[in-house]
């Protein structure tokens, strides 16, 4: 009967609703309020912010004392993240913070567990001092345990810069083009010969490399906005450079690996753990490409952490996860895998980092990586730095679409002070 | 002219338009069915490849497809029995029952109906929250139902699509309000159930912004996250990605088609009296 | 409780006496005063109003679940919004009072101004062409005998796919160098445009992305709403000698009236609200500023801004207020498209 059937249907409906919301309140009896008991704790990490491999040894070895759950996660890690930690939920016990990233984070440092109190200070003389020093706070807490570092070079397809005439040997060409104006002029010859190629793929990357290597960045060690001085224009000049020689070739979304594949980008100023972007844009160049040092000199670009939030429910045991994953010779791994440039100088005269990299025709990639970074240049990162520094990028794609330099200039500076002021500057 | 004429016109039109309304669904099989280098390519290839599986394949081991789609149909299936119980009860009321304050409440909905949903998504995340449910899907069930909508539509379409002689009746037989509701009112209105459910299922399917906020578990994520994640995810590609994309959208586009009588025929009841 | 008037029983007594007249819509008629619905109450105090209102239980209670969820979910969410606005917050630590900081920054933001200027163009690109397109399509589809229903079909589906599939598929087919559009006008040996970096053309994109999901959906109520026209005005008009524009004109839009009203206020209000088309169609891994629009933040709507703010910068109470000023925008339009459609009703 027709009323019975709507009956039944109805009922089968709330039933079913009725099943679903029990069903996802007993699947996440395991998440209350952090990520688990000492016999489970999770890992948080991003695609290529640590070598899969060494996570899964990892899991294998500390499986005894707990069990340990990586996720790679997707999307904008820092933003699941932070809205993780505010949720107080399914916060990990370990996770990873991008060296960007890593400023904004010092001012919650309560957030996160003082390494130092789990006995890190005894592992500080094996790792790069400005690293670690990246992941203090002002006053002394670590919260951030080095990964990598992201001392960068310039990469450039050899086989390219032969049909043009350029030279080829890592050694020459970093003679040759050891000043920015000699990169250019060399990428001037470049797309002549070869008109389809570019020598840089976007300004913005130019931008990044020049701002690394100056003394300061937007903002001061003082607290003061500073993005509007003469370091910085100079930067904003050499990144315009590119646009009026006409080398650039405006690469800013998600056809940079379609373009890196087919030629179209000539060379790129990255860091060590750029090589894996390159080598996953484009197989089957494996061979044509080398490194350089980089133009005017080496700048450090990303190079993350792993953290310990406060939630986690045995930070000793956590740490000692994390420093396994850390050592010396995993960190080694870590450069194999997935290209990130060890922090512990110990790893660099390990056979990983010595031999010669396949991809790159068989070159030791260390000696162009190991001099730059020993040669970083010191730099205070605000935690506005990121936030701030934001607007230049924008502007300077304006630029590339045609906007005059000075008018995106000012622009990018008004905002960027804006921005300044709104996250608490003054 | 003809009618013949004009009929060739007449279609020939709709057609351009049909072509136009379908082919980026078709450009969509063409690119998950290719590789990325077929796709860049000058020019490219216009017609299906072979390479389908390997791209779904590919874009399978960058996210959690199968499961997120599970916890997406959780969520819709959910959602939409929530909605269609409170929505439809609440809907009778205003529609055939006369109480205090009627006017205000019901007002008081009309006036959320221009609110952007974003204005309180942090607030509701808060509120998340306290009732410890980021990163559940309850987060996303319960919620939907605080929508205006389906009551006005509901209203509308019981106060003209319910007699009022059938429910005296109904109270003369000794019904109360409940079982006029339960034995009157719901057998009536079934089609417009038919289509405030697809509708609200199709919205939860399709929701975006608020998941993307709240389901901060990495385990536990609805398709259309799962679904941005590939544009994001290290070396991503377009044909991994179409292929993504394409897997997400069929499941709702064939359920749309099955329906899609009740469907618009429902859409239309509604916005006529809206 | 207020105090019982003897005149206060007069009018309680004729209520009573005369339910019959009492005409509210569609409220049943009780013959006997058996059952808790009863007439309508007035808004007249009268004694035992208390006891009056307490017998419509049964209406309360249907409506309780659904206005408890809209209270918890939407209403106090709202209120809660309006508070964050005048405050400072990064989520993590203390709510911190600010008064109209917030506001303040907000007018001096050339960015807010910006991302308003765009959501509007976005949304003049995408609806004025849009409803057009709907209503002439409707009348096609009106005209034909056959595959009606395909066509209703046909053009309904992209309504209900996921703007995040469609802005994927979307960035695939005017991508620059391999995006399927560049390569027709290359074609016809056309100039090519980079629809993704240029302002305009990131606009028009959006803009086509919006008008190509809604167009069908718009235009089947159109057509439902011309079907529901009685076929006697046309034949006068057809007996008066009128041509088809012109019945077009003069009977089928003001018929449509209504229906044009509610797909105008739609669209307003869906398409100042636009936020996942440019938030996906510019969020590649290769963006060094995901949720920022794009190129030159042209694709920056109020509502990606908000996100960005709120989200990225952990600036909650900066994105209220951004939250807040998209509203009164959305309020504004809403306003302005009710009068300029309705207005010419009078």
């Amino acid at each position: 009967m027709e009323l019975t059937r709507r009956q039944a249907i109805r009922t089968g409906l709330l039933g079913a609703a009725g099943l679903a919301a029990g069903g996802t309140l007993t699947a996440c009896g395991g998440g209350s309020s952090s990520g688990g008991s000492a016999a489970a704790m999770t890992l948080w990490y991003w695609s290529g912010g640590l070598s899969p491999s060494v996570v899964t040894d990892a899991t294998k070895k500390f499986a005894s004392q707990t069990k340990l759950t990586s996720s790679v996660i997707g999307g904008d890690f820092k933003q699941k993240l932070l809205t993780t930690m505010t949720s107080r939920r399914y916060v990990p016990d370990i996770t990873g913070i991008k060296g960007e990233d890593m400023p904004a984070m010092l001012p919650d440092a309560d957030r996160f567990v003082d390494l130092n109190t789990l006995g890190a200070a005894k592992l500080k003389s094996q790792y790069l001092s400005w690293k670690w020093a990246q992941g203090m706070t002002t006053d002394g807490k670590l919260i951030g345990f080095p990964i990598d570092i992201g001392p960068t070079a310039m990469f450039y397809r050899s086989d390219l810069f032969a049909q043009a005439g350029l030279p080829t040997d890592p050694t020459t060409v970093a003679a040759q083009m050891k000043t920015w104006d000699e990169y250019f002029a060399a990428g001037v010859e470049l797309h002549k010969a070869i008109p389809k190629t570019y020598l840089v793929d976007n300004a913005g990357d130019i931008f990044t490399a020049v701002v690394g290597q100056s003394g300061s960045r937007f903002i001061d060690s003082s607290g003061k906005f500073v993005g509007d001085q003469d370091h910085i224009r100079t930067a904003w000049d050499t990144a315009v450079k590119t646009v009026t020689l006409g080398i650039d070739a405006k690469i800013n979304d998600n056809s940079w690996n379609g373009n890196i594949a087919n030629g179209t980008v000539g060379s790129v100023i990255g860091a060590a753990w750029h090589a894996l972007d390159i080598e996953q844009a484009a197989p089957a160049l494996s061979g044509k490409w080398r490194v350089a040092a980089t133009p005017d000199g080496p700048s450090d670009n990303g190079g993350s952490f792993l953290a310990i939030p406060t939630t986690c429910p045995d930070p000793a045991l956590a740490f000692q996860i994390i420093t396994w994953i850390l050592n010396p010779t995993n960190q080694a791994r870590g450069f194999t895998d997935e290209a990130l440039f060890p922090s512990t100088p110990a790893s660099y005269t390990m056979s990983a980092l010595t031999s010669g990299d396949k991809y790159f025709g068989g070159q030791k990639t260390i000696e162009v990586f190991g001099p730059a970074a020993q040669n970083i240049p010191n730099q205070y990162v605000a935690p506005a730095d990121s936030a701030v520094s934001a607007p230049y990028y924008n502007q300077l794609i304006n630029v590339e679409n045609g906007t005059s330099s000075d008018s995106a200039w000012s622009a990018a500076v008004s905002q960027a002070k804006q921005i300044f002021a709104q996250q608490g500057g003054s | 002219m003809s009618k013949r004429t004009k009929g060739i016109l007449l279609h020939g039109t709709l057609m351009i338009g049909v072509v136009l309304s379908l082919f980026p669904f078709y450009w969509t099989v063409v690119l998950a069915t290719n590789n990325t280098s077929d796709v860049y390519h000058n020019p490219p290839k216009l017609i299906f490849g072979g390479q389908l599986f390997t791209n779904i394949s590919h874009m399978l081991s960058n996210i959690d497809f199968f499961g997120s789609m599970f916890n997406t149909l959780l969520v819709a299936v959910s959602t939409t029995a929530l909605v269609l119980f409170l929505d439809s009860l609440a809907a009778f009321t205003f529609a055939k029952y006369d109480f205090p304050g009627k006017r205000f409440l019901f007002g008081l909905l009309l006036l959320t109906f221009m609110l952007p949903m974003q204005l309180a998504l942090i607030p509701e995340f808060e509120i998340m929250v306290k009732l410890n449910w980021v990163g559940d899907l309850r987060a996303l069930v319960v919620p939907a139902a605080a929508n205006a909508f389906g009551i006005f539509w509901m209203r509308q379409y019981t106060s003209s699509a319910v007699p009022s002689e059938l429910l005296e009746a109904a109270k003369l037989d000794g019904c109360g309000f409940f079982r006029q509701y339960w034995h009157v009112c719901l057998p009536i209105i079934r089609p417009g159930l038919a289509f405030l459910g697809i509708y609200t299922f199709v919205g939860a399917w399709n929701d975006y912004i608020w998941p993307l906020i709240v389901l901060v578990n990495p385990n536990r994520i609805t398709l259309q996250v799962a679904l941005a994640q590939l544009n994001t995810a290290h070396g991503a590609d377009y044909s991994m990605i179409m292929a993504g994309a394409l897997l997400a959208l069929l499941p709702v586009v064939l359920v749309f088609v099955l329906f899609a009588r009740q469907f618009m025929a429902g859409a239309v009841k509604g916005a006529l009296r809206g | 409780m207020s105090s019982s008037r003897p005149t206060a029983q007069a009018p309680r007594e004729s209520k009573r006496t005369s339910p019959r007249m009492r005409i509210a819509r569609d409220t049943p008629r009780p013959s006997r005063a058996r059952t808790p619905s009863g007439p309508a109450p007035s808004a007249r105090r009268r004694p035992g109003r208390a006891r009056r209102v307490a017998s419509f239980w049964p209406q309360y209670l249907a409506i309780s679940p659904f206005y408890l969820v809209f209270l918890v979910f939407l209403l106090i969410p709202i209120v809660f919004s309006l508070y964050l606005a005048f405050t400072s917050w990064d989520g993590l630590g203390a709510i911190k009072f600010v008064g109209l900081q917030q506001f303040r920054f907000l007018v001096k933001d050339s960015t807010f101004w910006l991302a308003l200027r765009n959501t509007l163009i976005i949304w003049v690109l995408s609806t004025v062409p849009m409803l057009f397109v709907s209503l002439v399509l409707a009348s096609l589809i009106n005209a034909t005998r056959r595959f009606t229903a395909f066509y209703r079909i046909a053009f309904f589906i992209p309504s209900v796919t996921s703007i995040v599939a469609i802005a994927l598929f979307f960035s695939a087919i005017f991508s620059e160098n391999y995006g399927l559009v560049n390569v027709m006008l290359h074609a016809m040996h056309l100039p090519t445009v980079d629809w993704l970096s240029d302002a305009w053309t990131i606009k028009l994109v959006i803009a086509i992305l919006m008008s190509w999901q809604w167009t069908g959906y718009n235009a089947i109520i159109y057509l439902a709403g011309m079907q529901s026209i009685p076929p006697e005005l046309y034949e006068a008009a057809k007996v008066d000698g009128a041509g088809p524009i012109r019945t077009f004109f003069s009977i089928t839009i003001p018929m449509l009236r209504p229906i044009i009203l509610f797909t105008v206020i739609v669209s307003t209000v869906t398409g100042l609200q636009s936020f996942t088309e440019p938030q996906v169609l510019f969020g590649s891994s290769a963006s060094v500023n995901p949720n920022s629009g794009g190129p030159g933040q042209a694709g920056l709507t109020l509502i990606l801004y908000f996100y960005h703010q709120a989200f990225d910068n952990n600036n909650f109470g900066y994105g209220a207020a951004i939250a807040w000023a998209a509203f009164l925008v959305i309020v504004l339009f809403t306003a302005i498209n009710w009068r300029l459609v309705a207005r010419k009703d009078r």
